[in-house]
């Protein structure tokens, strides 16, 4: 066991234990433990097992910057276990293994890691081809991390947003004084840290200094009594987007967070050094260490070995001989023989000190679970280890503290730029836009005092942006003592297994490889060896790549480059992203009517409309035809509430509608409507409708219902672009329509309303307000269905009571209501179109046969002058209708189906009903215009390949003198 | 075969030598110049090599290889378009694509998935089987199936879409849709290039192209000037950068795309799916990664920056889909540029410009056409005449106001 | 998300409007040749910098004209078009 006494520093609570199991064994943690942390306490090392190789893995950086520790709950999985706080009960098991993570079946592939170099999978598995797809799927198999858990489905969690003004990310020494020095100015903060409890570095890299622990309660309280900051903490800030719109990303869910000013007080990510099995569960960053002192209260190792280029490693050293755990040595990289306090305290300590040298290689203990010791070399004058002069020092850990690269990823999102300081060895913002502040070891600034100084000079910065700090800002210094990070801990081996990326497998000679190959910058690189491409997209492991390519081009960092820094800085899941969602449905006032009256309900855009009505048993074909039948014999009732409806006033409307629409409204007279089509400005059909004109300045349009708001708009901008004195509303949501059609519909209307509705006082194509009930509406006499029609169109708040009011009223005409289906098929006899179904997005009113409706000497309407240019050539296609065979026993083409002459295309069927009003099968189509006229016999390709005779037939099908529509008498 | 993975444990120095070189120096003169180092330039120079003999060729990229578009989409290829021209375009790509790891001698990892293009109302379902009947009728195996079907080859999938929208009405069906990796087929196409003679000078940018009497006769870079007579314009998202050196105007608008990527899975999702009318994509790779995609960004934009709105869309849209997948992480977004065509299909050939080609017009339907856009560009430049296959697509199709319209069949975009 | 500021309704985010392209002239139709409208019909600009572009206020149905760099995003001003000049 390696827990240490219980502290009050400590993250876990040793008198509340949790059980759990991990790999079908059972183990005891704490409350506060993560999964790491319980089982390193228990002795267990192998936490994972690497991806390519499959080689044991153990603690890293137990912050998140490396991807080890990967679990399955049973539902849920790609868990890190690093993040994973445990609880009772919890059944968990490393991912991708054969036969789990101490006996992995796969763990041989080590052995083959020769002959599988990076991108060793473009050399060869393509041929022979036929081969290849069996090979594509083993390697699906052995690729992938965790297994999707198939029978799981999870309640997406809501979202939510927030708003302050100075947003804070991170809670160490530096964004805690930057978060107080802004509330301070009376902002409101923001303040958001990762981990489970605040204070960053403080919580673990400082407990042994008593200056430290006392900043941290009294930076914690100042944080607390205030009244101006927020304090969220295993909360991370996963990516920023323009205007300072900020994801924050919880256990429970996401919060999309408004802020004025960024302050990022990020830290640093510590970088491991490149020596041989520097993988091994063993090997971990000097910060990871003291996480498991310091916070879990967990021995890091028995015996570690330090790698070190900094004071760091010496106050590690010192803190782990205070706890009694024996360091093997000290093994510095730097040559220089300047000693500070710490490197005294060491050496009172009894701890070896090896200045420059390095770890060359660890040696794999039993099973290669461990190491068992390391050796060391002096580096020689070119800081080459030199291997005739090395040493073997006995230990099971090798703690590295070689150096930092600032946590950058949201620095770079938020449009920071970087420079490469060679004072720091390090990146350090060099250009921030002016909404974002940069704070402590994130800037460079690495003494305490000094990253708490740098951490209220970026609050005070940020309140100043705000307007309300107004006094000069106070100084940080930008130059360390010493130089924190070492240029170059990498050490080349000559049996590599000195690992760059963990999670991707890519050691040192497979950059070095694929360099040789050509994949010389940066991006190539990373693509080609994918290292940066795992799970912890390149924390620990771009930087290294980064020093390796430029040594290998003799170029400098800064020319070099890095890659990009894209959302997420750690992985969201998709539920958080998706919230509950929102669909929003449109109904009409008839909504409920339309399912009490067994309404089969179909989504047309965002609405909700009747497809048909369904009655006693009749199929769905039955019930069409029979809603159609009884437009044409009696009385049917359709809902048109979803047509796009639009009101058109001012002095200048008729000039308006002239230029918008292909016909002419100068001479249209008041009180009747007119049909109008509407081109883009390439001449392409985008709307028909009806026009109707209620007063000198007034006009009422209608459009389709799933093109409505589009017209809207386009007419919005026509009227401002035109220049002309019009007004225009949109009045679709606001009021109902309804059509009553059918040879009766005159006496059904006319129990209902006191206006004269006879054939003379309102003829086919009035359009005037009339009184229904108490309700004042538009009525207007429309031909659509190819019947004595009435639309209706009024206040959709009073639309249920004069709807029901109407079909009371139609019950001795055996009124019906109808729904698409009918009113497609009763169209479909009628020959008429339906835009964007008929017509597509290229459809010329030369091909569908609407030419009538424009007025082609206007001077200029939209469309028009393409119209002009298109007219010069000829006519590709045009719209028919069609006719079977009488008899035809099917089978029946379907719509969209192509139309043949002979083995060429030459057209298509756009619109089909088997069943008619006429008791025969109607089509309608485009067909080449050469192939256009009646009578011309033709096939048609249906679903099972065979071909079906057509007759082209002129439309419509029905009534061809429309006396139907126009019905003078009764 | 594996057993050519041998010669990598076998031997104790790296065997492989530069997969292309980085000449040191550009060059006076060249017979053709090609701007743009990705996919599509990188093709045509290999084809001009292979097909034609033209070995004196140089390939200018402004950053490195394929880290435009090439390096960027979601790597689905299809042929199933809407119209003639488009699908038999893309057929002929489909059919290069199937045979091209063996002629380039690199894995490209072309594995068949199957592509699903999903209809949730009966419009949509109509133009599906539009696109099923003109494919038919070329030859190509694309064809409309129900949701049963449907059901049965993606059992994870939820038909009602979560509820909250309009449900699976069936599905355009196309067997051979298979998925790649983007990469690799930069990589190989420059490595074959360059094997024939071809220089590819990265880092290197065109400032300018020098005419005299509408006729090029060289170009200006960053490192120098070029004498040539024969300029190829292949650089997608920056088109109009180029264009205008030479006083050429086209329709193109530039959109970005965005794209995500999931943590690695075991494998889970064996067909890609698309749905037209939830604009979202989603392919599983070799990888495991799931790798998803949604609708063109809605304006302008020259700038691959990543938007929450774009990843909480098309998070929605995948959960509605796919139900178990709340829980499944994604690792990263980044965008591309798409060079937006009015009629959503590629403007290629040749320009009033003698000696300028182009192509371009790629959108969001690019990558699939990369090999066929090498050959056919390759034989036009060559030719000085649009390759039959391509002669429907040129720029003069705007002036004549006749357009190739695909926006029924671009999958997402508009 | 990014922020467009209406000139009607101030500062709202993007998703509550709707891009409407460059903004072109109309041309003269009764001059044009048939080569200049369709290059007034179909060509754009297309490069990235500056541009004066529609957009659209979807809840209140407002057209307005934006300058902004299409390279970096970042809107210059927006103005209504009867207000100012807008070439």
């Amino acid at each position: 066991m390696s827990r240490l006494p219980a502290q009050d520093h400590h993250w876990i609570d040793q008198a509340d234990p949790v059980r759990f199991s991990f790999e079908g064994r059972n183990y005891q943690g704490y409350r506060g433990d993560v999964l790491s942390s319980a089982l390193w306490a228990e002795g267990v090392r192998v936490l994972g097992r690497s991806f390519k190789y499959h080689r044991p893995r153990g603690i890293y950086s137990l912050a998140g910057h490396d991807a080890n520790v990967i679990v399955d709950d049973g539902q849920r999985t790609n868990i890190r276990g690093d993040q994973l706080l445990i609880e009772n009960g919890m059944q968990l098991r490393g991912v991708n293994t054969s036969g789990g993570l101490e006996r992995d079946r796969l763990r041989w592939m080590g052995m083959f890691s020769r002959f599988l170099p990076v991108g060793f999978y473009y050399k060869a598995f393509h041929t022979p081809r036929r081969l290849f797809p069996f090979f594509e799927k083993q390697m699906r198999k052995v690729a992938g991390l965790g297994a999707i858990h198939p029978g799981h489905a999870p309640v997406a969690s809501p979202k939510d947003y927030d708003f302050c003004d100075v947003l804070v990310v991170g809670s160490g020494p530096a964004g805690l004084a930057a978060a107080t020095a802004a509330a301070d100015c009376g902002l409101k903060v923001m303040l958001v840290e990762e981990q489970p409890r605040a204070g960053g570095s403080l919580c673990w890299q400082w407990t042994a200094d008593p200056v430290a622990t006392q900043l941290l309660s009294e930076q914690l309280a100042a944080v607390q009594d205030s009244p101006n900051i927020t304090l969220r903490c295993e909360t991370q800030a996963a990516g920023c987007y323009a205007d300072n719109w900020v994801a924050l990303v919880d256990r429970r869910r996401l919060t999309k967070l408004r802020a004025r000013a960024i302050v990022l007080a990020t830290g640093v990510i510590e970088q491991p050094a490149v020596f041989q099995n520097n993988d091994l569960p063993g090997v971990m960053l000097a910060s990871a260490a003291q996480r498991l002192l310091h916070q879990y209260a967990v021995s890091p190792c028995r015996r570690p070995v330090i790698m070190t280029a900094n004071d760091e490693g010496y106050q590690l050293a010192n803190e782990l001989a205070d706890l009694e755990i024996p360091v093997a040595g000290i093994v510095d990289l730097r040559c220089d023989a300047d000693p500070t306090t710490w490197q005294n305290r060491t050496t009172e300590n009894g701890i070896p000190l090896f200045p420059a040298h390095a770890v060359y290689k660890a040696h794999p203990g039993r099973g290669k679970k461990s190491i068992k010791a390391v050796t060391i070399c002096r580096l020689d004058d070119s800081a080459v280890p030199d291997r005739r002069d090395r040493q073997h020092l006995r230990c099971d850990g090798v703690l590295m503290s070689v150096g930092w690269q600032p946590n950058s990823a949201l620095i770079s999102q938020a449009g920071g730029r970087f420079e490469y300081s060679d004072e720091l060895n390090q990146l350090v913002p060099s250009q921030l836009p002016d909404e974002l502040f940069v704070a402590g070891r994130a800037n460079g600034i690495y003494g305490l005092a000094d990253q708490v100084a740098d951490g209220r000079r970026a609050g005070l910065a940020a309140a100043r942006q705000l307007g309300t700090w107004h006094q000069p800002l106070p100084e940080t210094t930008l130059s360390p003592e010493r130089v924190p990070s070492h240029a170059y801990p990498i050490f080349s081996h000559p049996g590599k297994k000195n690992f760059v990326d963990l999670d991707e497998d890519v050691h040192l000679a497979d950059i070095v490889n694929a360099h040789q190959e050509g994949y010389d910058n940066v991006e190539l690189l990373k693509r080609f060896t994918t290292v940066g491409m795992g799970p912890s997209q390149g924390k620990i492991s771009n930087f290294p790549a980064v020093r390796i390519l430029a040594r290998l081009n003799n170029a400098s960092i800064a020319e070099t480059g890095t890659t990009t820094s894209r959302p997420f800085y750690q992985p969201v899941p998709l539920g958080h992203l998706a919230g509950r969602r929102f669909h929003a449905n449109r109904r009409t006032p008839l909504d409920q009517w339309h399912r009490d009256a067994a309404a089969v309900m179909v989504h047309a855009g965002a609405w909700l409309r009747p497809e048909y009505y369904r009655r006693d048993d009749h199929s769905r074909d039955e019930l069409i035809l029979a809603e159609a039948q009884a437009v044409r014999d009696s009385v049917g009732m359709i809902d048109l509430s979803t047509l796009g409806k639009i009101h058109v006033c001012g002095p200048q409307a008729v000039e308006f509608l002239e230029q918008v629409y292909t016909g002419r409204f100068k001479r249209q007279r008041n009180g009747t409507l007119r049909y109008a089509i509407a081109l883009d400005e390439t001449g392409v059909i985008i709307e028909d409708g009806i026009v109707a004109r209620l007063a000198d300045d007034h006009f009422y349009l209608s459009a389709t219902s799933s093109g409505a708001a589009t017209f809207y708009r386009g007419l919005q901008r026509w009227a401002i672009q035109l220049g002309l004195d019009v007004t225009l509303s949109n009045a679709t949501g606001q009021m109902a329509a309804f059509n009553l059609a059918g040879p009766a519909s005159r006496k059904v209307l006319a129990q209902l309303t006191t206006a004269d509705i006879s054939a003379e006082a309102f003829p086919y194509l009035a359009a005037r307000q009339v009184d229904i009930l108490d309700t004042s509406a538009l009525l207007i006499r429309v031909g659509f269905v190819g019947e004595l029609g009435y639309e209706i169109h009024l206040p959709a708040n009073q639309a249920a009571a004069v709807w029901e009011e109407l079909m009371q009223s139609g019950q001795d005409q055996q009124i019906r209501p109808f729904g698409v289906e009918a009113q497609r098929l009763l169209r479909l006899e009628k020959g008429h179109l339906i835009v964007g179904h008929d017509t597509d997005a290229l459809t010329l009113p030369s091909e569908a046969d609407v030419e009538w409706a424009v007025a082609a000497d206007k001077p200029f309407f939209v469309g028009g002058r393409s119209l002009q240019i298109i007219a010069q050539r000829p006519l590709t296609r045009k719209l028919v209708g069609f006719r079977f065979a009488d008899q035809h026993p099917g089978p029946w083409p379907e719509e969209c189906q192509l139309v043949f002459d002979g083995t060429e295309m030459v057209g298509r069927i756009t619109s089909i009903s088997r069943q008619s009003t006429l008791g025969h099968a109607v089509a309608m189509g485009f067909v080449k215009p050469e192939l256009a006229s009646a009578g011309t016999k033709l096939e048609v390709r249906v679903s099972d390949g065979s071909r079906v005779v057509v007759a082209v037939s002129d439309l419509p099908f029905y009534d061809p003198q429309n006396s139907r529509q126009q019905l003078e008498s009764d | 075969m594996p057993y050519r993975l041998l010669k990598y444990g076998l031997r104790s120095r790296h065997p492989e030598g530069r997969m292309f070189r980085s000449p040191a120096s550009l060059g006076d003169e060249y017979d053709v110049v090609i701007i743009g180092g990705g996919g599509h330039g990188l093709a045509a120079a290999y084809y001009l090599a292979k097909d034609h003999g033209i070995h004196n060729v140089a390939i200018l990229e402004k950053g490195y290889l394929g880290g435009g578009g090439t390096g960027r989409n979601t790597a689905i290829i299809r042929s199933n378009y809407l119209t003639e021209e488009g699908a038999r375009f893309y057929q002929a790509s489909v059919e290069l694509f199937q045979g091209l790891s063996s002629e380039l001698d690199f894995n490209l990892f072309y594995t068949e998935r199957g592509h699903f293009t999903l209809a949730h109302s009966p419009a949509s379902l109509r133009t599906q089987r539009w696109r099923a009947e003109v494919n038919k009728t070329l030859g190509i195996d694309s064809h409309v199936v129900d949701p049963a079907f449907i059901k049965q080859k993606v059992p994870e999938i939820d038909l009602s879409c979560g509820g909250h929208q309009a449900p699976i009405h069936g599905a355009l069906y196309h067997p051979p849709g298979s998925i790649a990796r983007h990469d690799a087929v930069a990589w190989a196409y420059a490595r074959g290039a360059d094997r024939q003679g071809v220089e590819i000078h990265q880092q290197t940018a065109v400032t300018g192209i020098e005419l005299r009497d509408d006729s090029v006769i060289g170009v200006h870079t960053e490192r120098g000037y070029i004498k040539t007579r024969k300029v190829l314009s292949a650089v997608a998202g920056w088109t109009p950068s180029i264009t205008s050196m030479v006083g050429l105007r086209t329709p193109l608008v530039v959109h970005p795309l965005q794209a995500m990527v999931t943590e690695p899975l075991k494998p889970w999702l064996n067909s890609i799916i698309v749905s037209a009318s939830m604009h979202v994509y989603v392919s599983q790779s070799t990888r495991g990664e799931l790798v998803a995609g949604a609708s063109l960004d809605p304006y302008e934009l020259t700038s691959m920056r990543s938007t929450l709105g774009f990843a909480e869309s098309l998070a929605g849209h995948l959960v509605d889909l796919f139900p178990c997948l709340p829980d499944i992480k994604v690792l990263r977004q980044w965008a591309g540029l798409c060079d937006m065509s009015p009629d959503f299909s590629p403007i290629m050939g040749t320009t009033p410009i003698e000696g300028f080609y182009l192509d371009s017009g790629w959108g969001t339907w690019g990558f699939k056409a990369t090999p066929i856009s090498g050959k056919t560009m390759a034989s036009t430049i060559v030719a000085d005449r649009p390759d039959p296959l391509i002669e429907k697509f040129g720029l003069s199709r705007f002036r004549d106001f006749q357009l190739v319209g695909e926006k029924g069949a671009a999958s997402v975009g508009h | 998300m990014k922020i467009l500021t209406c000139p009607i309704n101030g500062p709202r985010p993007i998703q509550e409007f709707h891009f409407g392209g460059a903004f072109r002239e109309l041309p003269d139709q009764s001059t044009i040749s048939d080569d200049q409208w369709a290059d007034h019909v179909f060509n754009r600009e297309g490069q990235p910098g500056l541009q004066v572009e529609w957009w659209y206020h979807v809840p209140s149905g407002t057209w307005f004209l934006a300058e902004r760099d299409t390279s970096s995003d970042t809107v210059h001003r927006t103005f209504l078009y009867q207000q100012e000049d807008h070439a």
